[in-house]
């Protein structure tokens, strides 16, 4: 039906639909602030996250059918707009919606108390509504919602204390350096003119912020201790979207001068840091422990993409960004369901829970096959576009990403025969896989399969996506308001490269 | 249909129908309605029996038309920039014979192992494993460029690492299993670089803009140093897979599978991959005379190795497997001499023969204690040769260096990897002082 419209008419339903996803996880998220439906809380948070990625798919199919072309409401200020839905952010909502009705259907119940619901879909919300945005000033606020409800969540864990302390040194140090690199960027920006001191000293404290908030090496330490401290469902949904990323698209990249300078720093220490994060994983005692190193390794590896010169390297980080959010998040999903029966699962020694939940372990093996790189799943081919971008860029990078990899391999293979293998415990009960876990999994990883089997829709908007924002092209119309879509000139034609990487900003 | 178009069909056969009995056993074991025995033995069956007889119709049409090669393009999978990944399967005098080899012994295997493993609680994961091995060999085999070649090496390197630990419940088998991994990965390195320099260099994967698809003819079409990096990294990639020292220790620990896939593994296919993939891109090493060297010098060394070490074990299947690794390290020798039509008549009459072995090893062994109980004792093996060439002094040497494995293992352990995990032990343990420090735990911990 949506392919029918005409561009017009999709692009005129953008704007309804983008608040539409927004709204519904909020609306979800007051409801249970209000006690409503206590007795059944799966059935709200279910709802409000299946409504979220309706709306967040029909946003996708309308950017389509509208012509693929960036789509713009309100007054333009600093780099961007209130709201902005180009490729990226097409691709990026239904992902973070499919992600969060994965993690309320496998949530056990008491995951689902009122403050834990309300707390995860007002982060969600917030990131949803990020996404949809390149305002820098808006930025900034829906930055912060989306750290509060991770640190409560945190906090109100048991045994979550450790982690929340370093969640909020961490964070709060992210959240301050973002605000006054905003600023500063706003009043000197550097999208349409080289920059001053002002500018230049903006996006250092911008890329601090990013640095932070991905968890790249030397500020990497809170994000597997989120991991090991948080509820899980508060751990993927502040981790996977990769706010640290999206931010460091919208503010670092498209600069009148070329590549930002600090946009390189970014790039090289999320090398050390994707293979700092699989060695890591090699060698960590506990499931969660490796979740979160593997998770940190596979997000450095997507930032350290976004420097990219080459349009297969950004266009492979975009592609990782997906693919290894939705494997990681079946992991953890997987891990989730594991820990609901067994509790914590130690990886020193062999666990035999093969023979409690075969059918889980055939999922942990798949997703963690598809963190890797599985053929046949769209981490395959986001694997081959980053090696092969990165080693065109940039011999070390591609050597770094190639070992990142093979790393993270060994540390997925030794996981799953630490928590699968060995002798079952005598009288360990068996617990058949659950409906509502079984559903969400399969999704999940039909979805990494059909995106590898046909992935030109998703890398053809990526694509133009990454055309628009490295150009970043002004609108043709310079309207405001609700009823002017400002339209960024299409982009089919293959990629204009950026200025030669490391060209003096002053 | 044209005559293009049905041995185009026969080819995309010889790879859906393994592929397709993957999903319909394997689809329902994930979603908890596991298949029957039968059902999941006859699916299998029926793919692999499906493949071979495509194999056959396609060597037939091959045949009648003088072994000219078919390409048939599947079209591009994906096109970022100059990165075009097309799926491109070839088949030709090389391919064909190989997939009609290969499946066929699949089919073999799995009528065997229907009896073998009846019963046995993990009987469906291994018949899957089996159908993604035939995927992937298949795709491997008929692959005409590099994208296609690495995810059927890949799907055969996974499978391989399953079945090792396909006994989850068995402490050794699980470690030899996160062995073998850990050395395919390794060396993947070389696949995936390849990958990188082919594409750089051709501007896509496919092995027609490589070399001339004219098996064993083929002509190369890139300059001699592009083709001296690419055979390098190709050599490096097939070490891990045919167990080539210092890659060797992970075969003879592979044993611990079943006896079936141990067969078609390290006996007949897997272990042979690595020789297949230089075969095919033998245009390649006849311009690389740095790589034919390393061939044959690695090649070299790791038969003598493994004939040595092999002569000192104990136990059939570590014999068997240090037979096989001493073969295909002959066939890559053969390879770096720059044979073409005996390394595959070698691999293929090797296969059988060291599957035929392996399959028989059980109930060999059987036959063996049947065969003492009849003398009422030890049947007594004469091991003189050695003793008639070698001092007394030479032969305990040689003994010891031999049970020791050729200190290849103690060598690779003390000086690579136990260096490396000891760094990345101690890197996560000021991780976890870190986090405790800043959290105040620690302080708290010491008042």
């Amino acid at each position: 039906m949506i392919e029918n419209l005409s561009p017009e008419t999709a692009r005129d339903w953008i704007l309804p639909a983008a608040l539409a996803a927004i709204a519904a996880p909020l609306a979800g998220s007051v409801l249970a602030a209000l006690g409503v439906a206590r007795r059944m809380p799966r059935r709200l948070a279910v709802t409000s996250a299946s409504c979220a990625l309706a709306a967040a798919m029909a946003v996708t199919l309308l950017w389509e059918a509208g012509g693929g072309h960036a789509v713009t409401f309100g007054e333009k200020v600093g780099g961007g707009w209130p709201l902005h839905i180009d490729g990226l952010a097409a691709v990026l909502l239904p992902y973070i919606a499919l992600v969060e009705l994965a993690v309320v259907l496998v949530a056990p119940r008491r995951a689902l108390e009122e403050g834990a619901v309300m707390r995860t879909f007002l982060c969600t919300a917030a990131t949803l509504a990020l996404v949809c945005t390149s305002h820098p000033g808006l930025m900034v606020p829906l930055w912060v919602a989306t750290v509060l409800p991770v640190w409560l969540s945190t906090k109100a864990n048991p045994g979550g204390r450790t982690a929340a302390r370093v969640f909020a040194v961490y964070l709060a140090a992210s959240t301050a350096c973002l605000a006054a690199g905003v600023a500063m960027l706003v009043a000197d920006p550097p999208w349409e003119r080289s920059s001053g001191l002002t500018g230049v000293a903006g996006g250092w404290l911008v890329a601090i912020a990013v640095m932070i908030r991905e968890g790249i090496f030397p500020f990497h330490s809170w994000y597997p201790a989120l991991f090991s401290g948080a509820p899980m469902s508060t751990a993927l949904t502040a981790t996977m979207p990769q706010v640290g990323a999206y931010t460091a698209v919208r503010l670092l990249v498209g600069h009148a001068d070329g590549v930002a300078s600090e946009l390189e720093l970014i790039s090289q220490a999320a090398l050390v840091t994707s293979v700092y994060g699989a060695a890591l994983a090699t060698v960590q005692r506990d499931l969660r422990g490796f979740i979160g190193f593997l998770a940190l390794s596979q997000s450095a590896v997507v930032l350290a993409g976004l420097s990219g010169t080459l349009p297969m390297e950004l266009n492979g980080a975009f592609c990782l960004w997906i693919s290894s959010g939705i494997a990681i998040t079946g992991i953890g999903l997987v891990t989730w369901a594991l820990e609901s029966r067994a509790g914590t699962i130690p990886l020193d020694s062999l666990q035999g829970r093969f023979w409690d939940a075969p059918a889980l372990a055939g999922f942990f093996l798949l997703f963690g096959m598809a963190t890797i790189g599985l053929p046949g799943t769209f981490s395959f081919i986001a694997g081959d576009l980053m090696v092969s971008g990165t080693l065109d860029d940039q011999l070390h990078a591609g050597l770094m990403v190639i070992v990142s990899t093979v790393l993270s391999g060994i540390a997925v293979m030794r996981c799953w025969f630490h928590v699968f293998g060995g002798p079952s415990a005598v009288d360990s009960p068996r617990h058949a896989i659950l409906r509502r876990e079984q559903v969400p999994m399969t999704v999940l990883f039909l979805t990494l399969v059909a995106m590898g089997l046909n992935p030109r829709p998703v890398i053809t908007m990526l694509e133009r996506a990454a055309t628009q924002i490295l150009e970043r092209s002004p609108p043709a119309d310079e309207g405001h308001g609700h009823d002017a879509a400002h339209l960024a000139p299409p982009a089919r034609t293959p990629f204009a490269l950026p200025e030669k990487k490391g060209t003096p900003r002053c | 249909m044209t005559g293009h178009g049905l041995l185009a069909l026969l080819v995309i056969c010889q790879l859906a129908a393994p592929a397709l009995a993957l999903v319909a056993v394997g689809f329902p074991t994930l979603v908890g309605r596991a298949p029957s025995e039968t059902f999941t033995r006859r699916v299998v069956g029926g793919g692999f029996g499906a493949a071979f007889a495509a194999g056959l119709l396609t060597l037939a049409a091959l045949a009648f038309r003088g072994f000219r090669p078919e390409v048939v393009h599947l079209g591009s999978w994906f096109s970022v920039g100059h990165h075009d990944a097309t799926i491109d399967l070839v088949a030709d005098a090389l391919s064909v014979p190989y997939v009609c080899f290969s499946t066929g012994l699949c089919l073999l295997v799995n009528l065997f192992a229907g009896k073998y493993l009846h019963r046995e609680p993990g009987f469906t994961r291994f018949f899957i494993l089996l159908a993604l091995f035939g995927t992937g060999m298949n795709l491997m085999v008929l692959a005409g460029s590099i994208d296609v070649l690495f995810a059927g090496w890949e799907f055969v390197g996974i499978s391989s690492t399953l079945l090792i630990g396909f006994f989850l419940e068995r402490g050794n088998a699980v470690r030899a299993a996160l062995r073998a991994f850990i050395t395919y990965r390794v060396c993947d390195v070389g696949l995936l670089m390849a990958s990188v320099v082919i594409h750089r260099a051709v501007g896509s994967g496919d092995f027609e803009r490589l070399f001339g698809i004219d098996w064993p003819s083929g002509t190369c079409l890139v300059p001699a140093a592009t083709a001296t990096v690419i055979s390098l990294l190709l050599v490096f990639a097939t070490l891990g897979k045919t167990a080539q020292v210092p890659f060797s220790g992970w075969l003879a620990r592979a044993m611990e599978g079943p006896t079936p896939s141990s067969a078609i593994f390290y006996g007949a296919l897997s272990i042979h991959a690595g020789a297949y993939v230089l075969l095919r891109c033998e245009a390649l090493l006849e311009q690389a005379p740095l790589a034919q060297w390393a061939l044959i010098v690695i090649g070299t060394g790791t038969a003598i190795h493994a004939t040595l070490v092999g002569s000192v074990q104990t136990d059939l299947k570590s014999t068997l497997a240090y037979a096989s690794m001493a073969q295909a390290s002959l066939i890559l020798v053969e390879i770096g001499l720059g044979w073409r039509v005996i390394p595959l008549v070698h691999v293929v009459s090797h296969a059988i023969l060291r599957s035929l072995q392996i399959l028989r090893s059980p109930s060999a062994l059987h036959d063996r204690h049947e065969l003492e109980a009849a003398l009422g004792g030890h049947p007594g093996a004469g091991n003189g040769r050695r003793r008639r060439w070698l001092p007394a002094r030479w032969e305990c040497g040689l003994y010891r260096v031999a049970i020791e494995r050729g200190y290849e293992e103690m060598v690779v352990g003390d000086f690579v990897v136990r260096p490396i995990h000891r760094l990345f032990e101690r890197a996560a343990a000021a991780e976890r002082w870190w986090i405790e420090w800043l959290a105040g735990d620690r302080v708290r911990g010491r008042r």
